[in-house]
């Protein structure tokens, strides 16, 4: 091209290439913001709008802990303590301490994945920031309890089952190796 | 006339700068605005992620492969458990193999986003990079329905992946799909096309083939130079085979080849095939389990594997040592941007301050993935 | 102003014979401190929270709305902030340097005030050079960011401020050459002789009175756009390669008298723009009340005014930066070449239509609404294809 076209095609591309993103610009003024404005005007609390198989701060319920450990093992940070001793006069499984350093927790979700029962599971929570480094680690054994222990059929106790049946439904969500069991998915 | 005496002046771009893409520092000896040299100096970043493996074990490495890259987490995951496998002779099943290819190219996408839109926001643009966190915020959405996390995934296992599809996630996927292509369309108007946009882009820091391939090179940095060369295609893997896609190739149109704007619209060019591979691999996902049967005490038998991904940044490579108990002898990963570092410190000759912020950019260097 | 002040006296409102010199004199001065610190100081405040609510808006987010009603009073906050924040100046600057820089740079923000033609009757001073008084005092800025540069004993505040130097000098001159063919036009550079030179109807203002001097104050715009460090020229501040340029080691107070004065520069670029070519104050004869008729006459100058200042908000959030060297070239090559041919050809047009040609004003008025009409179907387009959900209500 000669230089006087394109002189003239340089100024004509930066005028309609200039419309084009005022225009695209524009056309934004008139959208509805992405912005979600936690915590304050929402419907509803965000933890409530998570998916289910949102990994939050972990919790532990236990009524149906096994003690078999597999979540300390599974750990690769090392952030679960378990103390489960048996107990020399009962024979039972006793639970004396079960810390989790949510500080170092890295939300990786193997140790949910390792439980028999689904005791351990991950929460929707995420609001977890306080003053201390001391209260991050979570102490869920006060007093010393008795391990649970699985029946051969359905769970009986009225006050068990539905904490059972939450922590089964929680492990559902993860893909059974080799497909044995039905996972709660969808088929193609 | 005399000539006037001038001085060369040392600058610091320190690690901490709004625009090197993580903690990196150059030395750059300048002209005044020109610059004759920009020597990079890395390891901010360093936080011994391949020795933490000899620790951690093959199943408790999975999270920490998050971590190399977490802009692309999915193609580490991906990169990690496909060496396990081959050391242990794992087969994923084919379910499987689908569900890892959607996710990575959901992550492929949403890595390309970020890499456009900070591109955009260092030329001095700042409402694309809003845009582009809005579309990475909608791929997030769908990711953590389905993993339950948003940036760190863990989403892959050895021997397939951690979760299956939930209920509705398809219909999900597919309808975010529909509202992505016409806001790909948009952005480019916006301004991929536009004028000062392209000038500043436009013939900088052109990279020749013989020099791409010399200084290794990989990925969108590579075909922007005119070599068509993506292990998607070239060594195949997964279930990349029985997808049709093309491989974008940077074509010299806007100045030279191989110059910034190449590498930027080959990125683009590729959000806009990986989209094309979601919607195949969505419709065509086959039935079947999603995790193979591994044995619970993962012990891979004695010997070496080398395993190529093309993650979003190139051709990343994992080489894992096994000596035959359940801890790695020795994990090295190779990945594009340490390469690319390379490549700076020769191009930066002769480029002005605010082009060797281009560089950086077009090259889409991550700092976490270039220290590990 | 005079005949206002000469007025106010004969109605003896300040007494029975007051020295009419120093009643002046005092009138102008107190009116000067009300202009610069109840207009001009705050209207840098508040166009703080217009960009940032205009600009969210533009890149689907909300921007600040919560201190104060819609975050009205962010800008009170931030300043708040800034005053209350450490006096750092560095160990190794040249501090008389430093601290005198801001106080320069302000001054180049508030001296152009003094010739801003509110109404009819209400400009600080009416100068026969208003215009030339302007451009030259507006360039007073070059002072403060070299000092600020070479002060802050920082390489990368003294490639900012070298940077700014060779731009706003650069733009000085298709602004001044842009500025001639309304002078040509009206034969005065007094700023009221301009306004009066249009009428109120947008086919009487300069804008459209010949394509030469549309293409004028675009030029004239986009220079105006150079001069005050606004993107696609913000070089000398650019965030991403050199943190704030020239202004990095500044903080607190000093940083913020840097930046009220860039974004009050907006309303002086307004208001040379809405003199030249959008008509200033002009409107209709509607009542013969003089204190309704200023009323009129100052909210149509604002509202010209605000609007030219939206536009420079949309135009940094849209457009990306230029590079040092494509800004001399699109300078030198491109604005220079452009605003001479400006010149001469309306020096040819004032010569065969000595006393305009109204046709051409409509004509022009014409094209321009078809334009505007083309830029608001694709604006109608882009919101459509994107299947995103329409909110017009800027309050959220």
């Amino acid at each position: 091209m000669s230089a006087v076209s394109q002189y003239v095609h340089n100024i004509k591309n930066t005028v309609s290439t200039i419309f084009e993103g005022m225009a695209v610009t524009a056309s934004h003024l008139m959208r509805k913001p992405y912005t979600v404005q936690y915590p304050d005007r929402m419907p509803v609390r965000v933890q409530d709008t998570l998916p289910f198989r949102y990994r939050g701060i972990l919790e532990v319920d236990l009524e149906i802990c096994t003690g078999c450990l597999a979540c300390e093992r599974a750990c690769p940070i090392d952030c679960i303590v378990i103390v489960a001793d048996k107990d020399q006069q009962t024979r039972q499984l006793l639970l004396s301490q079960f810390d989790i350093d949510i500080a170092k927790c890295m939300y990786c979700g193997l140790c949910s994945e390792a439980c028999p029962t689904g005791a351990i599971h991950h929460t929707t929570e995420f609001e977890g920031a306080d003053y201390s480094l001391e209260s991050l680690i979570r102490r869920f054994v006060k007093d010393p309890v008795i391990a649970y222990k699985a029946k051969k059929g359905p769970e009986t106790d009225p006050k068990l089952a539905p904490i059972l049946a939450r922590g089964m439904t929680y492990l559902e969500q993860w893909a059974p190796p080799g497909g044995e069991k039905p996972g709660g998915e969808e088929p193609a | 006339m005399s000539t006037l005496h001038t001085e060369e002046m040392t600058l610091n771009m320190g690690p901490q700068h709004p625009s090197t893409h993580g903690v990196l520092r150059f030395v750059v000896r300048a002209d005044g605005e020109v610059m004759r040299e920009a020597i990079p100096d890395v390891g901010y970043l360093h936080r011994s992620i391949e020795k933490i493996a000899e620790k951690v074990g093959y199943r408790g490495f999975m999270p920490y492969t998050d971590r190399v890259d977490y802009v692309c987490a999915m193609f580490t995951n991906q990169g990690w458990g496909m060496a396990c496998e081959k050391l242990a002779g794992i087969e994923v099943p084919r379910r499987g193999e689908y569900c890892r290819v959607i996710a990575a190219e959901f992550n492929r996408i949403a890595s390309h986003l970020l890499a456009v839109g900070s591109m955009a926001m260092d030329i001095g643009a700042i409402t694309p990079f809003a845009h582009v966190i809005r579309e990475r915020e909608m791929i997030n959405d769908l990711i953590e329905e389905l993993c339950g996390a948003r940036l760190t995934f863990n989403y892959m296992r050895i021997g397939g992946v951690g979760w299956d599809l939930p209920q509705g996630w398809r219909e999900k996927a597919l309808k975010y799909l529909d509202h992505f292509d016409p806001i790909l369309e948009e952005y480019n108007s916006l301004i991929s096309w536009n004028k000062i946009y392209v000038e500043r882009l436009a013939g900088v820091a052109a990279v020749s083939s013989a020099d791409a391939i010399n200084y290794n090179l990989v990925g969108p940095n590579l075909r922007a130079c005119g070599i068509k060369w993506d292990i998607r295609k070239d060594i195949p893997y997964s279930v990349y085979p029985e997808f049709e896609f093309e491989v974008p190739v940077g074509n010299g149109n806007w100045g030279k080849l191989g110059d910034s704007m190449d590498r930027y619209v080959v990125r683009i060019r590729e959000m806009a095939e990986s989209s094309k591979i979601l919607r195949q691999a969505l419709a065509k996902i086959p039935p079947g389990p999603v995790l193979a049967k591994t044995v619970r005490n993962f012990k891979p038998p004695a010997g070496e594997c080398q395993v190529r991904v093309e993650s979003a940044r190139g051709d990343m490579g994992w080489y894992v040592v096994s000596d035959g108990t359940g801890y790695p002898w020795r994990v090295h990963v190779r990945t594009g941007s340490f390469a690319a570092m390379g490549i700076i410190q020769k191009l930066s000759a002769g480029l002005m301050i605010a082009d060797l912020v281009t560089l950086i950019a077009s090259l889409d260097v991550i700092a976490p993935e270039i220290d590990r | 102003m005079q005949t206002l002040i000469q007025n106010l006296i004969a109605s003896g409102a300040f007494g029975k014979n007051p020295p009419s010199g120093l009643v002046a004199a005092i009138v102008v001065f107190v009116m000067s401190l009300v202009v610069f610190l109840v207009v001009a100081i705050p209207f840098a405040g508040i166009v703080t929270w217009v960009e940032r609510r205009v600009w969210a808006r533009i890149q689907s987010r909300v921007g600040p709305n919560r201190v104060g009603p819609q975050g009205f009073l962010q800008w009170v906050a931030d300043g708040v902030k800034n005053i209350l924040k450490e006096d750092i100046v560095p160990d190794q600057a040249d501090a008389r340097l430093f601290k005198l820089a801001p106080y320069l740079v302000m001054l180049a923000f508030a001296l152009p005030w003094a010739v801003v033609p509110f109404s009819s009757s209400l400009i600080l001073a009416d100068l026969n050079v208003g215009i030339l008084y302007m451009t030259a005092v507006t360039a007073l800025t070059v002072v403060g960011m070299l000092m600020a540069g070479w002060g802050s004993n920082d390489k990368w505040s003294l490639i900012g401020g070298v940077r700014s130097a060779a731009q706003i000098v650069s733009y000085e001159i298709p602004a001044g050459l842009s500025i001639f063919p309304v002078v040509l036009m009206t034969g005065t550079l007094s700023m009221q002789g301009i306004i009066r030179g249009q009428g109120w109807a947008p086919q009487h203002w300069f804008l459209f009175a010949n394509p030469f001097t549309f293409v004028a104050a675009n030029i004239l715009y986009m220079s105006s756009l150079a001069e005050a460090n606004r993107t696609p020229f913000d070089l000398p501040e650019a965030d991403s390669e050199l943190v704030a340029g020239f202004a990095t080691e500044y903080s607190g107070w000093r940083y913020a008298i840097f930046f009220m004065a860039e974004w009050g520069n907006l309303f002086i670029v307004g208001a040379i723009i809405t003199t030249l070519f959008l008509g200033g104050w002009q409107f209709p004869h509607v009542t013969n009340n003089l204190v309704a008729m200023n009323v009129l006459e100052v909210i149509t100058f604002v509202v010209k005014v605000l609007f030219l200042v939206f536009v420079s908000m949309w135009i940094r959030a849209t457009l990306p930066r230029v590079r040092i060297d494509q800004l001399m070239t699109a300078c030198w090559k491109y604005f220079v070449p452009i605003a001479f041919v400006n010149m001469i050809g309306t020096a040819v047009w004032v010569a065969i239509w000595p006393d305009g040609n109204v046709a051409t004003g409509y004509i022009m008025f014409a094209a321009a609404i078809v334009f505007g009409a083309v830029f608001i179907r694709r604006v109608i387009y882009y919101l459509r294809r994107s299947g995103m959900e329409v909110y017009l209500n800027p309050a959220i």
